[in-house]
């Protein structure tokens, strides 16, 4: 441990003893600053990002032909108009669906792939991680059109499958490296004194090594999750259903080429933002730690 | 002997070939030919069945094609129509990846702008012998029937003509009544009142110009409006810089920051209608499809007016052509059949007429233009009137080459911001604008041969 480690106090070490260490000279130092220099900086800056979103909640609860500034008298109308008129609840059970799958299929062969990478040395090892991060420089765009024929092949166009397996496919490398990283961060000795009790390896990894991998599958899964919600691109190119198709895409109808009701967009915008946010609300603890540990280690 | 590694190895190889067997298989079936690739292998069908249309204008418009298609399906029993609303923002990109992936409908809304890219990759059928032997024959509006012939290569009409739509001045009739100003049927009134309307102190703006996304439609609009030039080309030789045309660009770019808000240097139609609709501008150049906005957020059409670009102090109107819109039959579709009846169903008399009263726009189908709604949409009137008067001289834009989207947006929508910020002249912009179009239409002329 570093602090059997430490060297012994010296006498330069005593006779500066007097002097503040460095977290007490910087909690001096906070103390000294007037609140109001620090806060409200603070106050501006948060005032500047929050406006947007006031200005959508005005746009959503606000009748249509209000202009005025507060959402006073309040209306549930575009609600209700996107949710039922323009299938926002088809959509938003489309999208739970797709992001769930991808969420589940990427942290689990992340899981696995990234186990492989941290725990075992193989030939090719070194340009395969090369080319996983190789990978996140190839746009989705570009592949759209193999990918599409490919699952044509496969009867998968108009199934929500095709857009689970592409979103799995496009997170993957990234959640691959994350995972890797966190393993290495479990010390392998862990896994050998349970191999010892009679412990598979498997046993052992579900039993010693996954319960410290909590913070690492909660960054992984919710990345895969909210990049799956949000993505526009594969569930317009793959569904060409009306009762497939998700909540991006939705979203994109609402804007016609000569005329957008903005009140219903800011609705469907709502209605879109709000699982994201109470996801990261219950994860931010787990989401920061797994990706500074993560990505640090790795 | 074979040791545990050594066959715990041999297994390991094997299911590596397998799946790089699989992998490679997989791919070289992607690559291959599967026989519906966009520009054949379609069949005529038996007239029924199940068939898909792909609205290009997908949510807004979506109520009243649900309308169409239950009125069609009743006439039609035997053939059940899949409607699916594609965002117009990418209805270009879903297109073209169907047309190299597969997986093109049967029926397509194909706008004016993009027709000429769609029919020069084979995927659309000729569609003239169709009309001809059908009830829509002598039905359809001839001025928008040559526009969509000219947008498809000007051999064959690849789209029936829906609707067309028109370049409109929205303007603020109570502001205009409080100042005391005429309506702005003229340039000289335009510009009189964007200057009297404005009061930045106040942050009242006589006018909104269209910088972002877009603005180019817009400012050839305004331009060929004020100069008077007739023809987008002089010989092989777009017009878009003569000097009559620079001189118009100069003085319509003179307006930003003096009656306009600083921040439509980023306007796009959305920004542009939302912040016209706020109240606190005078007058917008748009085209008639923004009339509900308009009404919804002004409380009523009471407020505003919506009138064709102004005139010349003469009284003649110049403006550019708008893209026509319009259905096409996929050639991949094993269902033409049903799906031509489905067009000339939506292109008839009442669906156009109820399609177009929905959406503001110009009925293709002269018969629904007679119709009496258009009376009673004043904008919608005067647009018709205006486009069958006679009087008006239109500049047709060239659609029909393959590379105007490119030219008209990506390559010169940030030029025009940098002439708006007085970072470019409009002379330099017009003059690379007219070198673009002068390469793309040798180009096309050169691939015609």
């Amino acid at each position: 441990m570093i602090t059997q480690e430490a060297p012994a106090p010296t006498a330069g070490a005593a006779a500066g003893r007097g002097r503040p260490g460095p977290r007490k000279a910087r909690r001096r130092a906070w103390d000294e600053v007037p609140r109001w220099q620090i806060f409200l900086p603070l106050s501006i800056y948060l005032l500047f990002t929050l406006i947007p979103f006031y200005w959508i909640l005005l746009f959503a609860l606000r009748p249509s032909g209000s202009t005025s500034l507060i959402p006073w008298p309040m209306t549930g109308e575009h609600f209700e108009k996107v949710w039922t008129e323009r299938s926002f609840a088809v959509y938003f059970q489309n999208s739970v669906v797709t992001g769930v799958a991808s969420l589940l299929m990427t942290t689990l062969v992340a899981l696995v792939g990234g186990y492989a990478l941290a725990r075992f040395d193989f030939r090719g090892k070194r340009p395969f991680m090369l080319g996983l991060l190789c990978s996140q420089f190839v746009p989705g765009a570009l592949l759209l059109v193999p990918l599409f024929q490919i699952f044509a092949k496969l009867q998968l166009i108009n199934s929500l499958t095709s857009v689970v397996i592409a979103e799995t496919v496009f997170q993957l490398p990234l959640s691959m490296i994350l995972i890797a990283g966190f393993i290495r961060n479990v010390p392998y000795s862990l896994e050998e004194a349970a191999w010892v009790d009679g412990c598979t390896r498997f046993r052992a990894f579900c039993t010693i090594v996954l319960p410290l991998l909590r913070p690492g599958l909660i960054a992984v899964g919710s990345f895969a999750f909210v990049h799956a919600w949000n993505h526009f691109l594969f569930a317009l190119m793959f569904l060409s259903q009306q009762d497939k198709q998700t909540i991006p895409v939705g979203l994109n109808t609402l804007m016609s080429a000569d005329s957008v009701d903005l009140g219903a967009l800011a609705a469907g915008g709502i209605i879109a933002a709000v699982p994201v946010v109470i996801v990261f609300g219950f994860i931010q603890k787990w989401l920061i730690t797994g990706f500074s540990s993560g990505a640090v280690k790795g | 002997m074979f040791t545990s590694q050594s066959r715990s190895r041999r297994h390991r190889r094997t299911a590596s070939a397998v799946s790089l067997t699989a992998v490679l298989a997989l791919t070289v079936a992607a690559c291959g030919d599967d026989g519906s690739s966009a520009s054949g292998g379609g069949e005529e069908g038996s007239g029924k069945g199940e068939i898909t249309f792909w609205d290009n204008n997908g949510g807004v418009r979506t109520d009243v094609w649900r309308v169409i298609i239950n009125d069609f399906q009743k006439e039609n029993p035997g053939i059940k129509v899949k409607y699916v609303g594609i965002p117009a923002e990418s209805v270009q990109s879903k297109y073209d990846t169907a047309i190299q992936g597969g997986g093109l409908p049967d029926v397509g809304g194909v706008g004016g702008a993009m027709l000429a890219g769609i029919a020069a990759q084979g995927a659309l059928e000729p569609l003239d012998k169709r009309i001809s032997g059908s009830s829509l024959d002598g039905k359809l509006n001839p001025v928008m029937s040559k526009s969509v012939k000219s947008s498809g290569g000007g051999e064959h009409m690849y789209t029936v003509p829906t609707s067309a739509n028109n370049g409109t001045l929205w303007y603020r009739t109570d502001l205009f009544k409080k100042a005391g100003l005429d309506a702005p049927t003229t340039w000289p009134k335009f510009y009189d009142a964007a200057g009297k309307l404005t009061d930045k102190g106040d942050n009242k703006f006589g006018y909104t110009i269209r910088g972002g996304e877009g603005s180019i439609a817009q400012a050839l609009d305004a331009m060929y409006g004020q100069s008077g030039i007739t023809s987008f080309w002089n010989g092989d030789k777009a017009t878009v810089n003569d000097p009559k045309n620079v001189a118009a660009l100069e003085k319509y770019v003179g307006l930003y920051k003096k009656t306009t808000p600083s921040a439509d240097v980023n306007n796009d139609f959305k920004k542009m209608v939302a912040q016209w609709d706020s109240g606190q501008i005078g007058m917008l150049s748009h085209n008639l499809g923004s009339y509900q906005d308009h009404v919804k957020a002004l409380g009523g059409p009471e407020k505003f007016r919506g009138i064709p670009n102004p005139t010349l102090a003469d009284g003649t109107r110049v403006q550019v052509s708008n893209p026509i819109d319009g259905l096409g039959l996929f050639k991949a579709s094993k269902k033409k059949k049903a799906a031509w009846k489905f067009i000339e169903f939506a292109a008839s008399h009442k669906a156009n007429s109820r399609w177009n009263e929905s959406a503001g726009a110009i009925p293709a189908n002269v018969d629904a233009a007679k119709d009496g709604w258009i009376k009673k949409s004043e904008s919608t009137d005067l647009a018709a009137q205006a486009l069958s008067d006679g009087k008006i001289k239109i500049v047709e834009l060239p659609y029909y080459l393959p590379d105007w989207n490119t030219i008209s947006k990506a390559d010169n929508e940030p030029n025009f911001q940098k002439v708006l910020l007085g970072k470019m002249t409009a002379k330099d912009f017009l003059d690379t604008l007219a070198e673009q179009l002068n390469e793309a239409q040798a180009e096309w002329k050169e691939q015609k041969k």
